[in-house]
C-alpha cells in the first residue's frame, strides 16, 4: 500500500505499560531521506515511540512499516534501524572502538573494513583520540558521541536519534548536527529525531511532530507548525506565543475578515480557515507586533502599557498589558533598539493575518 | 591531626586483629608442623620427611585428585545450572519472587541435615526406591547410598551450592540495563550473540566469584563425603582428619602436609578454574 | 501475531514456573516430609521395606530422644555458646565496621580483603590446626576454645553486615543534629540508632544461627565431651545410623534457624538490599 518512496510509516500505533496508555493512535509517514522531529514535554512518549519503531517494545495496536514491509514479526536485530539511546547504553566492557564497531562485526564485515569505518565515524564526531578508552573513562558528552557514532556506523535505513546532542556544548552541537546532516545527504537514511531544542527542530527537520501524553497534537512542516499552531499547547510549546480568547462579532465572508473583541480591544482578524466556534482562542507571536507613535492611526492599533523591558542586543523584549487591565500580560519583541521606557504607554499594531485562530474553543 | 589519622586503624584493631592473628597462627601451625616443628611427641627439628612420605603415597594422590574432581564438577555444574535461571529471572514477572525464594531455600538448610535428607531419600526404603518399585521400573529396591562414583556427593554439593551461585550471579545479571541489551539487539545481535558478546563478559566477575567460592567449599568438604560419599575413597578433609587421629607418632605432621596441600588445591585450583572461565568467555566474545 | 507471541511467551513461562515448583517439591518439600514422618515412627513397630507409610505414628520417639539422649545438653550448649559468640562478635565487629562504613583511609581495600580470609580457609584445616594451637597454648576449656573459634570465623559476616548499616547513616542528619546543639548521646539516638538497629539485630541473628550451625570447630575441638546440636546429628548419621533420631534432630536444627533467618531477612530488607545468608 505504501508508496515506493515511503521509508517509514507508522499507523495507529498504540502502546500500554500495564494500564498506563503511553502511545495512542500515533500515525505518520516519512519518505526516504527525510528527517522527522518528535517534540514534546518530558514523559510524553517520545522514547517509547522510538523503541516501538526499533522493535524493543511490541505495539498493542497498529503497525510499523519500513520500506513498505510490515515489521510486526521482525525482531529488532533484523530491522534496518539503529538507535542512538538517550541513556547512551554503551557496552561498559568494550573500548570506544569496539563499541562503534559492534554493529559492523555483527554484520560480519572484515576487520580491515571495520577499522576504516570506525576511524571515519570517530573522526566525524571528534573522537579519534579516544578510541582505546573504555566508556567509563569518558566524559558525558564524549559518551554521547560514542552512542551516536555507534548507531551511525552501521548506516541503517532508518536512524532513531533520542536527544543525541543534549549533553554537548553549543559549539560542538552545531558541529555534530552538521555532520549528521552531511551523513544523511551522503547515505540518504531516514531519521526520526527526538529533541528538546525547538530551534534545532525547526532548523533541521522536514516534518515536525508535536506530542503530548502519548497523542500527536500537531504534525507538519516546521514553518507551518510555527505559523499555524493548532492549539494553545502547540502555540505555547513551539516558540513564544501570546494567547488570548476572542469573541467573534461580525464576519465578512468574501474577504475572510472577522471582527472580534479581545482583551486588547476590538480587532480585525484575517483568516483563510473559519474559526471553530464564536468564542475561541487565538495567538500571535511577539515579533508580529509593531510599535507605533501614539498618534498614528491604523487598523488593529492598541494602546498598551510597558511593564518591563529587556534589552538583548540585537532585539528588545517587552512585557505589556492593556490599559486598565494588568491581569493580561503579552510579550512583544522589536528588532534593534526601541526608545521606549518602562511605565510608558505605547501603541502597537498587529497585522490582521498575524492573529491566528486556534482550533480550540473557549469553554 | 596525628591522632585523627590514627583513629581508623585503631578502630580496625578489635575486628581485624583477631582475624589476622587467628589465621596466621592456624596456617603457621599447619605449615610448621608439616616441616617438623611444634611436635607433640618428640623433639622439634626441621625435616622434610613428612612431605616426602606423604607425596610418595599413592593413596594421598588418589585422595587429592578425587577432591579436585569433586570440586571441579560441583562448581561447574552449580554455576551452569544457576546461570540460565538467573538470566530467566533477570526481569521480575508474576511469580518470580516466589521462585527466587524457593531457589535460595537450601541456603538455610544445614549441610548435615541436607546430607541426611538425601540419604534418607535414596536409601533402601527411601522415597525414590519405593517410587521406582511402585512405578514398576525396578523389581526390588536397589542400593544407591554411598555410590562409588560419588554421584551422591556431587548431587549434594550442587543442591547446596547452586543457590549460592544463583545469589552471586543474579546480582550482576540484574545490573545489566535493558537499554544495553536493546542496543545490542538494535545493532543486529541475536540472542546467542547477546549472550556471548554482552551478557557473559559483563557477568564474568560474578561467574568467577561463584566458581571460586564453590570450588573451595567442595574441595574442603567433610560432611557430605562422610555421610553420602563412597566408602572406598576419602576426601582431603576426611583423609587429613583420619591421618591426624590414627597415626600416633607423626599424625599431626602428616595431617599438616595434607592441610597445606588442601590449601594449595583450594587456592590454585579455584584460581585456575576462574582463569579458564575468563579465557573461554574472552574467546566466545570474539 | 503480537498477541499470539505474547501468549506463547506466557505459556512458556507458566510451564517453567510449574517445572520449578516440581523441582522444589522433589528436592526440598518431599525430603522434609519424609524426615517428619521418620521422626514420628513409633519405636514399637519399625517402618520396613514394603510399607509405603509408617504403620504406627506417635510422638514417643521425640519423648525418648528428649529424655534419654544428650540432646537437651547439646541444645543448652549450642544456644549458650551462640549467645556468647554473637554478643562478643558484634562488640568486636562494631568499631571495625564503623571504620569501613564511615571513614576513608589508605589501605582500606586491603583491610577489607583481609577480613574475608576466614571464609576461604577450608573449615577442617582451620578446625584441626586451631585445636593443635589450643593444645600448644595449653588452653583446655572446650567452651572457651569453641567460643574463640566461632567468634573469629564469624567476624567477617558481622563486619560486612554492620559496615553496610554504618554506611547508610546519613551524614546530613548527623550534621543537622550537631548543628542544633545535640549532645553525643542525642546524636547517636537520632542519627545512628534508627538506621543501625535493624542491621545490628540482623547481624546478631545471623551470627547466632551460623554459630549454632558451625560443625567443624565444634566437632574437632569439642568432641567427645562438649556436644552441640550438629555434633549430635552427626553421631546419628555416622557409623550407627539411627534414622528416626537423625530425623528429629534435623528438624530441631533447621526449623528454629529458618524462622530466625526469615526475621533477619525482614530486618535487612527494611534497611539494606544485600541479603547475606548462611553456609552449612
Ligand atoms: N517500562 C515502563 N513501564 C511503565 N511506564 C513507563 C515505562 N517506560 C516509560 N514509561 C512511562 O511512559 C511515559 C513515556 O515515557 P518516555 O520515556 O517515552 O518519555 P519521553 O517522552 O521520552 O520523555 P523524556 O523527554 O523525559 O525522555 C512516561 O510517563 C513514563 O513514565
Ligand atoms: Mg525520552
Amino acid at each position: 500500500m505504501a508508496q515506493a518512496s515511503t521509508a517509514l510509516s507508522v499507523r495507529s500505533a498504540s502502546l500500554r505499560y500495564g494500564t498506563f496508555q503511553a502511545l495512542s493512535e500515533i500515525s505518520f509517514e516519512a519518505s526516504q531521506g527525510q528527517l522527522v522531529t518528535l517534540l514534546g514535554p518530558s514523559g510524553c512518549g517520545k522514547t517509547t515511540l522510538l523503541k516501538a519503531i526499533a522493535g524493543f517494545i511490541p505495539l498493542d495496536g497498529g503497525t510499523v512499516e519500513i520500506k513498505g514491509q510490515d515489521m510486526q514479526d521482525v525482531p529488532p536485530e533484523k530491522r534496518d534501524t539503529a538507535m542512538c539511546f538517550q541513556s547512551y547504553a554503551l557496552f561498559p566492557h568494550l573500548t570506544v572502538a569496539d563499541n562503534i564497531g559492534f554493529g559492523l562485526r555483527q554484520r560480519r564485515l572484515g576487520a580491515q573494513d571495520i577499522a576504516t569505518r570506525v576511524a571515519a565515524v570517530a573522526e566525524q564526531v571528534g573522537l579519534s583520540s579516544q578510541l582505546g578508552k573504555l566508556p567509563g573513562q569518558l566524559s558525558g558528552g564524549q559518551q554521547q558521541r560514542v552512542a551516536l557514532a555507534r548507531a551511525m556506523a552501521v548506516r541503517p535505513g532508518v536512524m532513531l536519534f533520542d536527544e543525541p546532542l543534549s549533553n554537548l556544548d553549543a559549539k560542538l552541537r552545531d558541529h555534530v548536527r552538521m555532520e549528521i546532516r552531511a551523513l544523511q545527504r551522503e547515505h540518504g537514511f531516514t531519521a526520526v529525531y527526538v529533541t528538546h531544542d525547538q530551534a534545532e527542530a525547526l532548523a533541521m527537520s522536514d516534518l515536525v511532530i508535536v506530542m503530548r501524553a502519548g497523542v500527536i497534537e500537531q504534525m507538519g512542516r516546521p514553518e507551518d507548525i510555527y505559523r499555524f499552531p493548532a492549539n494553545r499547547f502547540v502555540a505555547d510549546f513551539i516558540g513564544t506565543a501570546n494567547i488570548m480568547p476572542l469573541r467573534i462579532l461580525d464576519v465578512d465572508r468574501t474577504r475572510g475578515e472577522y471582527k472580534v473583541s479581545s482583551p486588547l480591544g476590538e480587532a480585525v482578524v484575517r483568516s483563510d480557515t473559519p474559526p471553530v466556534s464564536d468564542h475561541i482562542y487565538a495567538c500571535w507571536r511577539p515579533e508580529d507586533a509593531q510599535i507605533t507613535k501614539p498618534t498614528a492611526d491604523a487598523q488593529n492599533r492598541f494602546e498598551v502599557r510597558v511593564t518591563t523591558r529587556t534589552f538583548l542586543g540585537s532585539q528588545c523584549d517587552f512585557s505589556v498589558h492593556p490599559l486598565g487591565d494588568a491581569t493580561n500580560r503579552y510579550r512583544i519583541q522589536t528588532h534593534g533598539f526601541a526608545p521606549v521606557s518602562e511605565g510608558e504607554t505605547i501603541g502597537v499594531v498587529i497585522a490582521p493575518d498575524a492573529i491566528r485562530f486556534l482550533a480550540e474553543a473557549v469553554r | 591531626m596525628k591522632r585523627q589519622r590514627l583513629t581508623p586503624y585503631l578502630l580496625l584493631l578489635p575486628g581485624l586483629f583477631p582475624i589476622v592473628a587467628f589465621m596466621s597462627l592456624v596456617v603457621g601451625m599447619a605449615v610448621s608442623q608439616s616441616i617438623g616443628y611444634f611436635n607433640f611427641a618428640g623433639d622439634d627439628r626441621f625435616s622434610l620427611e613428612f612431605w616426602e612420605g606423604m607425596l610418595s603415597q599413592n593413596q594421598f594422590w588418589r585422595v587429592f585428585w578425587y577432591s579436585a574432581r569433586i570440586a571441579i564438577l560441583s562448581s561447574l555444574i552449580s554455576v551452569m545450572l544457576a546461570y540460565p535461571v538467573a538470566l530467566w529471572l533477570r526481569r521480575p514477572f508474576p511469580g518470580s519472587d516466589l521462585i527466587s525464594a524457593m531457589i535460595k531455600a537450601p541456603l538455610l538448610v544445614h549441610g548435615l541435615v541436607a546430607a541426611f535428607l538425601f540419604v534418607n531419600f535414596i536409601s533402601f526404603q527411601g522415597f525414590l526406591n519405593v517410587a521406582l518399585v511402585k512405578l514398576g521400573l525396578i523389581d526390588r529396591p536397589i542400593r544407591m547410598q554411598n555410590d562409588s562414583y560419588a554421584i551422591g556427593v556431587v548431587i549434594l554439593q550442587v543442591w547446596k551450592n547452586m543457590p549460592l551461585a544463583f545469589l552471586v550471579i543474579t546480582g550482576s545479571v540484574r545490573a545489566i540495563g535493558d537499554d544495553i541489551l536493546d542496543a545490542a539487539r538494535d545493532l543486529g545481535a541475536g540472542s546467542l550473540a547477546r549472550l556471548r558478546r554482552v551478557i557473559l563478559p559483563l557477568t564474568l566477575r560474578a561467574l568467577q566469584a561463584a566458581l571460586i567460592l564453590i570450588f573451595i567449599g567442595a574441595a574442603g568438604d567433610w560432611s557430605f563425603q562422610v555421610v553420602a560419599g563412597p566408602t572406598n575413597i576419602q576426601s582431603m578433609a576426611q583423609f587429613m582428619h583420619r591421618v591426624q587421629s590414627d597415626n600416633a607418632a607423626h599424625g599431626w605432621n602428616e595431617a599438616a602436609v595434607v592441610a597445606v596441600m588442601l590449601m594449595a588445591l583450594s587456592l590454585f585450583g579455584s584460581l585456575t578454574l576462574a582463569g579458564l572461565m575468563q579465557l573461554i568467555v574472552r574467546r566466545m566474545g570474539r | 501475531m503480537t498477541t499470539l507471541s505474547r501468549s506463547t511467551l506466557f505459556w512458556q513461562r507458566q510451564l517453567l514456573i510449574l517445572l520449578a515448583l516440581a523441582v522444589f517439591f522433589v528436592a526440598l518439600v518431599l525430603p522434609f516430609c519424609m524426615a517428619v514422618l521418620w521422626s514420628l515412627v513409633d519405636p514399637s513397630t519399625p517402618w520396613a521395606y514394603p510399607a509405603v507409610l509408617p504403620p504406627v505414628l506417635s510422638l514417643r520417639r521425640w519423648v525418648e530422644i528428649w529424655t534419654t539422649s544428650a540432646l537437651p545438653q547439646a541444645m543448652y550448649n549450642s544456644y549458650t555458646l551462640a549467645a556468647c559468640v554473637s554478643i562478643l562478635t558484634l562488640l568486636l565487629a562494631m568499631p571495625t565496621a564503623y571504620a569501613f562504613g564511615r571513614m576513608e583511609f589508605p589501605g582500606k581495600a586491603v583491610a577489607q580483603m583481609l577480613t574475608l580470609v576466614p571464609l576461604i580457609l577450608p573449615g577442617f584445616v582451620s578446625a584441626i590446626f586451631f585445636s593443635a594451637l589450643l593444645i600448644e597454648l595449653g588452653l583446655y576449656s572446650r567452651f572457651l576454645g569453641i567460643l574463640i573459634g566461632h567468634t573469629v570465623g564469624l567476624l567477617p559476616y558481622a563486619i560486612r553486615l554492620l559496615s553496610v548499616s554504618f554506611s547508610m547513616v546519613r551524614q546530613d542528619l548527623i550534621d543537622a543534629a550537631r548543628d542544633l546543639g545535640a549532645s553525643r548521646m542525642v546524636v547517636f539516638r537520632t542519627a545512628y540508632l534508627p538506621v543501625l538497629k535493624p542491621g545490628l539485630l540482623a547481624a546478631l541473628i545471623i551470627v547466632f544461627i551460623l554459630s549454632i550451625e558451625e560443625f567443624a570447630i565444634s566437632y574437632i575441638v569439642g568432641a567427645p565431651d562438649f556436644t552441640t546440636v550438629p555434633t549430635i546429628l552427626y553421631s546419628y548419621l555416622g557409623y550407627n545410623f539411627i534414622r528416626p533420631n537423625a530425623a528429629a534432630v534435623s528438624l530441631i536444627l533447621v526449623v528454629p534457624n529458618v524462622l530466625l533467618m526469615l526475621i533477619a531477612e525482614r530486618l535487612l530488607k527494611s534497611a539494606d538490599p544485600a541479603v547475606m545468608t548462611g553456609k552449612g
